[in-house]
């Protein structure tokens, strides 16, 4: 498993070099020049040209990016253009705080979900069926900003029960940070609940298909049994590897639902950066987001012998 | 459901103190869309982080509610016979935030350290660059501050109280680390910068041993009483989010909100909308080196068509004061005729567009959607343009991508609005200039640049006077751009606040109070 997870660790690093080179190139071809926009309206020629000595915009890109490069191998991410603090500090920073709701939120949605789609499965085809995976569709199908927004709606405005804005962390307040949590995390299961509601409904259908299934009924085990003890572990398999998918996929940031619930996490840093130019923040901030993908993923895959004996980590 | 609001409130006083709208009794909880950019005044600032520092720091002098210069940490100045030497007599007793006295060593010491410092946003203004070199600045005796420039400036105050300047603000020694490096003002403001959490908010408290000086408000001099204890500002970018914030009462005031916006909550019980025109300008760009629109006939062609009081009337809803001349309506130097503006006519448009040789030809109108004053002009523009046979189009752009283009020159006609320009000789500074030099100047005409010039050295307001009428005058007739109206700001107030207004642009706290 070691050899398995160290190869796996070395093969990321073309990919990370690969993903350092798009980004770098792709930010850069975006029109709009960091330091006009900080200077704004007011700069002159010679203003805007000392900014862009002073971010070392006034050297060849290929100069430029081989001088990040060489940070970063450092462990040195650079610093914010636009307010001078070092990229790792903010890129942690930040990313702990999305972590937070996003841990929260894909727990969740896993304990509601897996549940939810065998049951759908196992009365394939019955109201409850139906009901289960016309919910899953119509969650799938509303955008997150509008559901953010009429959950804040609904229990921020209307009932009053929860603060429609603001962010405290947990680490400082834990009752008042799980309160700040509520809305968003209820966001994040809604819309993920309909996506891991239809992979476990499909993969349990699949495994109840199997032959081994039938002998199983065929011996007299009660239906719960057979849900339980035989069919459950196999079929969370593909689900296992959904879960990683999302939550890689998270963990990069939800800019949408941390914008309309104020929550100053990873994915409106990466917005906010993109916006402003703030080209180390977004290399910096891209480079982690992959890094973190590559990371969930390989625990995902060490992970996945637990719930398929089949499959090892070799 | 079944759980009762009181028994959830109960739970939630645990950690009231964290939550919007349930902080202490005279908080007054304000938005602001991005955090600010630094607590440094004048040094990496946006419009944004000077409307919060600057109910910090205090400079010697400050802009009065027309722009005038009023004074403020200096009770007076005189200026020598040959114009190259201020004298500042400073106000005594005033306290820095930190309880230490200041002297007029610590305004020499504050003073130096900004106006020398490279990332100073105003370095030009100082340097002898652009305008006069600041050549020393020396403390006589404990109240008394001379500042010697290389040449006469008649902008010098000007440049000292502008905002994107940090109002040259004076602070403290313990502002900086040992090492040099920015810690936070400590300055003499009416509020002492408070805790700072940065994407998420900072802190503002009321500083108890404020000089108190004037008898009322006057742009940032005047009397700065303070009846809060603590001003909140939380970062909020949405627009929805904020305004459910205002309605649940976690938020007092929304700043900066669209007209639009606004004028939806206009009649709501409660909210009291607060909407005054700035010196920034609101304007349609014309690329006069463009094959098309360097002919003057077509520029009036298109100034014929565009019915501006209506176009400003719709942008604002209502909100806004129309505008065709570079000097503000607010300034004192916005007299009668300053208000003699474009003559819209559609029937003398074929005429003008057959002058200058028209024949169809695609005319492309920059815009973007961070403003919603630009997106929704260039719209009602386009309209009005194709009505009367001009073939317009709009191409939309992200906003930095725009400014790339504002300042390679590369567009035909553009919706823009510049920033904040206190001083009609500031205004026609920004448009006035070489296109040779400066790609993004919009007028490039010598005899305007030289008048500009002149209004710049100029001290005496009559003679000032006069070189902006000349300038108006001469800016209908060549059009080389559409002036609109003036930057417009629109903030909401909820319910229990009171005093809340806005000017130029600025959220200034000192006067407002929240009832409870």
């Amino acid at each position: 498993m070691l050899k398995f997870a160290f190869t796996r660790l070395l093969s990321a690093i073309p990919t990370l070099f690969i993903v350092s080179v798009a980004v770098f190139g792709l930010i850069r071809l975006i029109p709009g020049d960091p330091a006009s926009l900080m200077l704004g309206d007011l700069a002159d020629a010679d203003a805007l040209a000392a900014a862009r000595k002073a971010m070392g915009l006034d050297r060849p890109v290929p100069v430029q990016f081989a001088i990040w490069l060489g940070d970063v191998v450092q462990g040195d991410l650079g610093r914010s253009v636009l307010n001078g603090q070092p990229v790792l500090d903010l890129v942690l920073h930040r990313f702990a705080t999305s972590a937070q709701m996003v841990l929260i939120a894909v727990g969740l949605s896993v304990l509601v979900a897996v549940p939810l789609g065998m049951a759908a499965a196992w009365r394939q085809n019955g109201g409850l069926d139906l009901a289960i995976v016309s919910m899953s569709t119509l969650l799938l199908s509303v955008p997150t900003f509008w559901l953010g927004l009429m959950i804040l709606l609904v229990f921020g405005l209307k009932l009053g029960w929860l603060p429609v804005l603001g962010y405290v962390s947990i680490a400082d307040n834990p009752v008042a940070g799980l309160i700040y949590l509520v809305m968003p995390v209820l966001t994040l299961v809604l819309h993920e609940v309909g996506i891991i509601v239809r992979m476990a409904r499909a993969s349990t259908l699949d495994v109840l298909r199997l032959d081994y299934i039938t002998h199983a009924r065929a011996k007299g085990m009660s239906e719960s049994a057979v849900l339980l003890h035989h069919a459950a572990r196999n079929a969370f398999g593909p689900t296992w590897t959904l879960i990683g998918l999302i939550l890689g996929n998270l963990l990069g940031g939800v800019a949408v639902v941390e914008t309309v619930f104020t929550i100053p996490g990873l994915g409106r840093l990466i917005v906010d950066s993109i916006y402003a130019r703030d080209y180390v923040v977004v290399q910096g901030c891209l480079l982690f987001v992959a890094l973190t993908y590559l990371l969930v993923n390989l625990v995902v895959d060490l992970l996945y012998p637990l719930f398929d004996p089949r499959v090892t980590a070799e | 459901m079944s759980l009762p609001r009181s028994i959830l409130r109960a739970f939630l006083s645990s950690a009231a103190l964290a939550l919007p709208g349930m902080a202490a009794a005279n908080t007054l909880t304000v938005q602001i869309t991005a955090d600010i950019r630094s607590s440094q005044p004048g040094i990496n600032r946006d419009a944004g982080t000077d409307s919060v520092v600057l109910n910090v720091v205090e400079g010697l002098v400050a802009a009065g509610d027309k722009g005038e210069i009023r004074p403020m940490l200096a009770k007076s100045w005189t200026v020598s016979a040959d114009g190259k030497t201020y004298t500042f007599a400073l106000r005594e007793g005033v306290k820095f935030h930190n309880g230490a006295t200041m002297t007029a060593a610590d305004v020499q010491w504050s003073l130096e350290k900004l106006i020398r410092d490279p990332e100073f946003s105003c370095k030009t203004f100082f340097d002898g660059s652009r305008d006069a070199k600041v050549e020393s600045i020396k403390a006589a005796g404990d109240h008394t501050v001379v500042v010697t420039l290389d040449r006469p400036d008649a902008m010098f105050l000007n440049y000292m109280a502008q905002a994107q300047c940090g109002s040259t603000g004076i602070v403290h020694r313990s502002s900086f680390n040992e090492d040099g490096s920015w810690k936070a003002p400590v300055a003499t403001g009416p509020f002492v910068f408070g805790e700072w959490k940065r994407g998420e908010g900072l802190t503002l408290k009321k500083f108890a041993d404020y000089s108190i000086t004037g008898d009322k408000p006057d742009g940032y001099g005047g009397r700065k009483e303070v009846l809060l204890d603590e001003v909140k500002y939380v970062v909020v970018p949405d627009t929805a989010t904020a305004v459910a914030g205002l309605r649940s009462g976690a938020l007092d005031v929304l700043p900066y909100l669209p007209p639009g916006e606004a004028a939806k909550l206009k009649d709501e019980k409660g909210f009291t909308i607060v909407a005054a025109p700035h010196g920034g300008l609101v304007t349609m760009l014309f690329q006069t080196t463009d094959p098309l629109m360097s002919n003057v006939a077509m520029r009036h062609a298109v100034i014929a068509a565009l019915d501006t009081p209506q176009i400003v009337d719709s942008v604002t809803y209502g909100l806004g004061i129309p505008n065709n001349s570079l000097v503000a309506s607010g300034s004192l130097y916005h007299t009668a005729a300053h208000d003699k503006g474009y003559v819209y006519d559609p029937s003398a448009v074929p005429g003008l567009l057959q002058k200058a040789g028209y024949k169809g030809e695609k005319i492309t109108i920059l815009t973007n959607r961070r403003s919603a004053i630009n997106y929704d002009t260039a719209i009602i523009a386009q309209a009005m343009l194709q009505s009367v046979g001009i073939n317009a189009e709009i191409e939309v752009l992200e906003w930095a991508s725009q400014l790339d283009r504002f300042n390679s020159g590369k567009y035909q006609i553009m919706a823009f609005n510049y920033s904040n320009r206190t001083d009609p000789g500031l205004a026609y500074q920004t448009v006035v200039g070489s296109k040779a030099k400066k790609a993004n100047t919009v007028w490039d005409d010598t005899e305007a640049s030289a008048l500009v010039n002149k209004s710049l050295q100029e001290a005496d307001p009559a003679k000032r006077q006069a070189i902006f009428d000349d300038l108006h005058a001469r800016f209908l007739d060549q059009a080389p751009l559409v002036m609109l109206a003036n930057g417009l700001d629109v903030g909401v107030a909820g319910p229990k606040v009171k005093g809340y207004r806005t000017w130029q642009g600025f959220a200034r706290f000192w006067g407002v109070e929240r009832r409870k």
